[in-house]
């Protein structure tokens, strides 16, 4: 793809963010000057950027869109309701048109249409509130702010420092090359100028058969680093064409442009496969490292002062790549905020085009995950949302008939709890009815009916993740993509998470994820079974116990014992690997969670525990089932690390 | 003279005055695939500069002057 087209779309993408953030700031305060400020320099600068690409029905809404905000700044008024759901309509128009372009490298056939329809909403408000905003304090021309921004902008991408400038305007007399003058030449002789522009005076210029030679229908702005006072006396023979104020940078730097200042200056936008392969040569370190522990026991028997040295050496080795893996991880690290972006966005249309009313409220997406996670989650949580939408929410009617607010409350909270981050999805909307559920898992042949009916309610609700399990009546468009909740269960359970549903009916639904905050390295366990070993991801182990072999039941066909009280399946990892597991006294297993239950995983022994890189299956092996990749051991063999609860499905 | 047709290319050179906007403005209008080589133009009327903008022929070579370049080529 085209670099510049690329940068588009990403950078486009973080406007269109920063401007649907500062939208739901003005839902809130309908005139707080620092939403408005910040959605004004995101809407001005992605219209700049789509001028670049002739994207003109895209140029056409965001200008609207600009002088709506640029009227609300400067008059100090609120925005109206129905203006702000016309910047909201604008913004997702384009968010929607940032995708067709990165898909189809064009806009749509109907965006010329779509863009009328949406700068007429923008016209019928403007006409409406222009003449009761309160009037203007500022002294010179109406779009002051805007001339000084744009110069401001550039002379931003030159120069960094901060300090006091002038911007000057200098329209000149349409008869002025007439009498000889040369308002260019008048304009570069201001002292320590920084940026000079010639706009067309009025709007654009004129068409090629239109154009006067010797009419002058330019507009000049400038910047200069002199003060005020120094280039009102270099325009002092135009003065009256000519305006000049003072800019001050530190204000502006200070107060309306932190993130802008941020970014351009400290930030850096690495390629993800470039990160990726840091990462690479971590994993391949850390291995390196982790073979000296065995070099270390070889040197135990030939010099205990030398084995002692090389375990300092280790031990020093090993600090120093634990503090790289921070590093490296933190920058894999993304906020959550960006891989979600679209999801208001998503869960207005879903809501709109089955006739819900929804809110949805995202807290703690400020979070960093790894990006790997972040972008992992976003598929599940929409689909989490879409449920949530067209299943949990109720019409607006029957919502106020049982007493509740019309609009369905959906919050997504993300919290951090040690190496996990919990995403919790609530509605109150009409909840799961676990006697539902049974019905429809003995209808759709999923469980019998006595073994329906023994179903606690909480497990009855685990139905729902089970292959082949959806409850709607009637398969709607937004739901029934024939991706159930079993595929969000298989996304969290491959990006070694858990996925847990409580519901009250009439109430709602709450969905709790957990998910690891770092997928760079995993914490391995590793254990023997039959005749090989293999890693087991600590996260998937939920303890390992030991107890004695005549503590085992026989469970049909099956063998279970007893945890804590409750009766757990055993099931014997040799024997799931297709290996004989040679017969111990006493009974070592792992217990994991697998589809929401316990289950005991027998094996031969347990083995060391650590750091790996686990490198994702590829080829043949990424066929296996159960097998979720390898890593290399410190003596160079390589190491199966398993997926238990594929293993287990 | 400092508008100067030479095959495919319009070189502009040290200073243009504003009469040459006429002539710079014919010969784009006749032939608008000519493209412009500025690398010797040293100063320039408004009234040049406004053809250049409202035509958009393609800059070849910016002038050497930082400001000048900079509003020729932002368009």
């Amino acid at each position: 793809m085209d670099e510049l087209l690329e940068q588009f779309l990403l950078e486009g993408r973080d406007l269109v963010a920063q401007a649907s953030a500062d939208f739901v700031a003005l839902g809130q305060r309908a005139d707080d000057a620092v939403a408005i400020d910040s959605a004004f320099r995101a809407i001005h600068t992605l219209k700049g950027s789509v001028a670049i690409f002739a994207l003109h029905p895209a140029e056409r809404i965001l200008h609207a869109a600009e002088d709506l905000l640029e009227r609300a700044k400067k008059s100090g008024a609120a925005i109206e309701p129905d203006a702000l759901a016309a910047l909201v309509a604008c913004i997702d128009r384009i968010d929607h048109w940032i995708d067709d372009i990165e898909r189809d490298g064009s806009l749509p056939e109907d965006a010329a249409s779509v863009s009328d329809r949406l700068v007429a909403a923008f016209l019928t408000h403007s006409r409406d509130t222009m003449p009761s905003s309160p009037a203007s304090a500022a002294p010179a021309s109406p779009d002051e702010s805007a001339w000084t921004m744009a110069l401001l902008e550039r002379q931003e991408a030159a120069h960094d420092g901060a300090r006091a400038l002038a911007a000057f305007r200098y329209t000149p007399d349409p008869d002025c090359f007439f009498r000889g003058e040369d308002p260019l030449a008048i304009a570069m002789a201001v002292p320590e100028i920084l940026v000079l522009s010639v706009r067309p005076a009025g709007g654009a210029w004129p068409a090629h058969d239109a154009i006067e030679p010797f009419a002058c229908t330019s507009i000049l702005e400038g910047l200069s680093a002199a003060d005020v006072e120094t280039v009102r006396g270099a325009l002092r023979l135009v003065h009256d064409q000519a305006t000049v104020t003072a800019v001050d940078t530190r204000r502006d730097s200070g107060a309306a442009l932190p993130e802008r200042d941020g970014k351009s200056a400290d930030m850096l936008r690495v390629s993800a496969a470039r990160v990726d392969a840091l990462a690479d040569g971590l994993g391949e370190l850390i291995v390196a490292v982790n073979a000296m522990a065995g070099l270390a026991e070889t040197a135990n028997g030939v010099d205990r002062v030398l084995a002692a040295n090389v375990r300092a050496v280790q031990a020093g080795l090993e600090k120093v790549t634990g503090r790289l893996h921070r590093d490296v991880s933190a920058v894999r690290a993304v906020s959550l905020e960006s891989a979600l972006r679209r999801l208001p966005r998503l869960v207005r249309e879903i809501a709109e085009s089955l006739g819900k009313q929804v809110r949805l409220t995202i807290e703690g997406e400020e979070l960093e995950v790894d990006k790997q996670i972040a972008d992992a989650m976003f598929e599940p949580l929409l689909h989490l949302l879409r449920n949530a939408i067209d299943h949990g929410a109720e019409p607006p009617e029957q919502r106020l008939a049982s007493g509740k607010v019309v609009e369905c409350l959906i919050s997504l909270r993300f919290k951090r709890a040690g190496d996990s981050v919990m995403a919790i999805l609530s509605d109150d909307g009409r909840g799961i009815d676990p006697a539902r559920i049974r019905e429809v898992a003995v209808e759709r042949g999923l469980r019998n009916r006595d073994e329906a009916e023994a179903l606690s309610d909480a497990a009855a609700l685990r139905l729902i993740f089970v292959p082949g399990f959806s409850t709607a009546e009637t398969v709607t468009s937004v739901s029934g993509r024939g991706v159930g909740m079993d595929a969000v269960q298989a996304v969290i359970e491959r990006l070694r998470g858990t996925i847990d549903v409580e519901s009250a009916l009439g109430a709602g639904t709450t969905f709790r994820m957990r998910l690891p905050v770092s997928a760079l390295t995993t914490r391995l366990l590793v254990v023997e079974a039959g005749s090989g070993r293999y890693g087991i991801a600590l996260d998937q182990i939920l303890e390992t116990v030991r107890i004695e072999n005549d503590a085992l039941k026989a469970v049909g066909s099956g063998q279970a014992c007893v945890l804590r009280g409750r009766t757990v399946p055993v099931v014997s990892l040799g024997a799931l690997l297709g290996d004989d597991a040679p017969d111990h006294p006493v009974a070592r297993m792992l217990v994991t969670q697998a589809a929401g239950d316990r289950v005991a995983v027998r094996v031969d022994r347990f083995s060391e525990r650590l750091d790996a890189f686990v490198r994702p299956s590829a080829g043949l092996l990424a066929s296996v089932p159960g097998v979720t990749g390898s890593t290399l051991m410190g003596d160079g063999s390589v190491l199966l690390v398993l997926d238990l609860p594929e293993l287990l499905a | 003279m400092s508008v100067r047709l030479e095959g495919d290319l319009i070189f502009l050179e040290g200073r243009c005055t504003a009469e040459e906007s006429e002539m710079l403005l014919i010969a784009l209008r006749d032939r608008p695939g000519l493209a412009i080589d500025a690398s010797g133009l040293t100063r320039a009327h408004l009234a040049v500069v406004q053809v250049l903008l409202a035509l958009k022929p393609e800059i070849r070579l910016p002038p050497a002057d930082r400001i000048l370049a900079e509003i020729i080529m932002d368009q």
